[in-house]
């Protein structure tokens, strides 16, 4: 076990990872509600030894009672409407809704019309886009720094 | 390698018969759908005994016909699935329950438990974590799991009946999207069964090109599936060391295919691109040192008497069982089932001496399963090196038979055989149906969980690492 610490220590000194820019932190809820399971892969990968998202204060919670972003892969299912409409009611607020990867924001190869409900934006206000198929964990990363700003933004207005 | 063999239309009366007999003499469950609409849809049937394949058609009159899920238990879902999306009643499958359909009435898919101190223990569709959707109901005493029902298809898209009226080449991108861990292993065998139809054989460059891009998902799906194992015994150096290799291999893939997925590597009768020396030779390097450094943080994990109390013993799944429901892939060769698809099928792709891996105790537990990819993972590392120090061209194909309207193809994915059929009228695509490996193994899953305690199912779940996406479409 031993051997691995260190050689994941090592890996950590010569990985290039800027140093966080940004204070403040953001809890994730994800909602699969149809991917492919890309979006799902690279999105587990940010939070791997290479992008580490922890390290920007970004961290994924069990519930949506504890999260700041519902972060949503997938063009939207029926099946998949009702629960998403749950877990969105159930965040306190302010809350973000984050688009992750083309599906989810309706582009690309979706299935049967039937079959869908979605994209995102028919069913939830939409807050951050992350287009691409899937998304890489660098542009995954990059844009939920940026909803970092949309967080704390309101927070300024109320100071003044 | 022959073409897809003429379909045997069979009556709807001696259905039974002739499965029943071709059973008996060793065949085995490719694949069963349904076709065509009512009121007499069409049931075919897909059966295997070695390299040789035989189709059967039947038409269900009035959408009913027999069951043969006492002959072929691994056709249950395939049954389910037929009666959900064509309407075909299965005489003799009884109780016949709901599995892409989601009434609203729980006797429709849940098996009633009943007995002093029964519980229902409800999981899902929405995990906590990063993770697919879909229901888990455990009937459980106490912390004993008595019994599973699976609910998925909260992902059901709808992709085979999406790709009905489009052309053949327009049928990658369906197949692509079904599941982006296994994206090569299905539109491989997708594109296998589109050249069957149009008669078509992959020249030597193809063969090697495709099986280039197949070793290369299951290099990042391998020490992903192992990352996860370490995560469900709760060893974070583990998950982390194989999630931190599982990067490079993705980097690998971007590098030499321009996608960190592999996706647009694949395309009906032709290769999509060549992959000059240089690259090559910087991948070759690459994946060796992935392997080694695997390999050496394999034997780490194997020297931890911890990681192995954990793992050994949970969740068996004894070899009888394994062949009897059909289970495939690397959960199949840890019960001692001898069998993978790349040894079946070697005439498509360029296994010239690959054996099925062998773990050292076979004993269908978590552990053997996850002895299985560690050994497979060897093997993998040890084709695309042998392959990227000769880089394949992009390859293409040579008309070689006549063309079909029904064509199947079927690949070894990282989860198992995935089996894939077209049927086509001249270059349109009447009916695509994608049987994956975790389709053939989710069922496994739910009879290998009763007799474990609850908290043991993710870690039985992930030694089986089946994709959600790839079972609903």
């Amino acid at each position: 076990m031993f051997v691995l610490l260190k050689r994941l220590q090592h890996l950590r000194r010569t990985v290039a990872l800027p140093a966080p820019a940004r204070p403040g932190s953001l809890a994730l809820r994800h909602v699969d509600c149809g991917s492919c399971n890309g979006c799902e892969h690279e999105l587990t990968n940010a939070a791997g030894p290479h992008y580490d998202l922890e390290r920007f204060g970004i961290s994924v919670v069990a519930s949506p009672r504890h999260a700041d972003v519902l972060l949503i892969t997938g063009t939207v299912t029926t099946r998949m409407a009702g629960p998403l409409r749950a877990a969105y009611a159930a965040m306190p607020e302010p809350r973000l809704v984050a688009a992750l990867g083309d599906c989810a924001l309706g582009i690309g190869v979706l299935g049967d019309p039937d079959q869908l409900a979605g994209p995102v934006e028919d069913l939830l206000p939409v807050d951050v886009r992350v287009a691409g198929c899937p998304p890489t964990p660098a542009a995954i990363a990059e844009a939920l720094l940026d909803a970092l700003d949309l967080v704390r933004t309101p927070r300024r207005e109320d100071r003044r | 390698m022959s073409p897809t063999p003429a379909i045997e239309h069979v009556d709807a009366g001696s259905w039974r018969a002739t499965v029943s007999a071709a059973v008996e003499r060793g065949a085995e469950l490719d694949c069963l759908w349904a076709a065509g609409g009512a009121p007499d849809p069409a049931v075919r049937l897909a059966l295997r005994q070695g390299a040789a394949r035989r189709l059967f058609s039947t038409r269900a009159e009035g959408s009913r016909v027999a069951t043969i899920v006492d002959l072929l238990p691994a056709a249950e879902w395939d049954e389910r699935e037929a009666h959900d999306t064509h309407g075909v009643r299965f005489d003799g499958h009884e109780p016949l329950r709901a599995l892409v359909a989601h009434p609203a009435d729980r006797a429709a898919w849940v098996t009633p438990v009943e007995g002093p101190d029964v519980h229902e223990v409800a999981v899902g569709p929405i995990h906590a974590g990063i993770i697919e959707s879909g229901h888990f109901r455990f009937h459980v005493v106490g912390e004993r799991v008595l019994h599973l029902d699976l609910r998925l298809f909260y992902k059901h898209r709808g992709l085979e009946r999406a790709a009905e009226g489009l052309t053949l080449a327009a049928g990658i991108p369906v197949a692509q999207r079904a599941c982006a861990a296994c994206a090569v292993a299905n539109s491989v065998a997708y594109a296998q069964a589109a050249e069957s139809t149009l008669g078509l054989q992959p020249d030597e460059d193809l063969r090697r090109s495709r099986t280039l891009v197949i070793e290369l998902e299951r290099l990042y799906n391998h020490l992903h599936d192992l990352s996860a194992l370490c995560a469900g015994i709760g060893f974070d150096p583990g998950t982390m060391t194989f999630a931190a290799l599982k990067e490079r291999a993705q980097r690998v893939n971007e590098r030499i295919a321009g996608h960190r997925f592999l996706f647009g590597t694949v395309r009906v009768g032709e290769g999509a691109r060549s992959i000059d020396d240089a690259g090559a030779s910087s991948a070759h390097d690459e994946v060796q040192a992935i392997g080694r450094e695997a390999a050496d943080a394999w034997r780490t994990l194997t020297f931890m008497a911890s990681a192995e109390d954990r793992m050994r013993g949970v969740g068996p799944l004894a070899k009888e069982d394994a062949e009897r429901w059909g289970a495939v892939g690397p959960v199949a060769r840890a019960s001692g089932v001898h069998r993978d698809a790349r040894t079946d099928e070697r005439g498509l792709l360029w296994y010239p001496d690959l054996q099925p891996a062998r773990p050292e105790h076979p004993a269908g537990d978590v552990a053997a399963r996850a002895e299985v990819r560690a050994a497979e993972l060897e093997q993998t590392c040890a084709i695309l090196t042998g392959l990227l120090t000769s880089p394949p061209g992009r390859g293409s194909s040579a008309a070689a038979h006549e063309p079909a309207s029904l064509g199947v193809g079927r690949v070894e994915s990282p989860r198992g055989a995935t089996v894939c059929c077209v049927e086509a009228d001249e270059d349109q695509i009447t009916r695509l149906h994608l049987r994956t490996g975790s389709y053939a193994n989710w069922p496994v899953l739910a009879r290998v969980v009763p007799g474990a305690i609850l908290p043991d199912f993710p870690l039985i779940n992930k030694s089986f690492e089946l994709c959600y996406a790839c079972a609903d479409r």
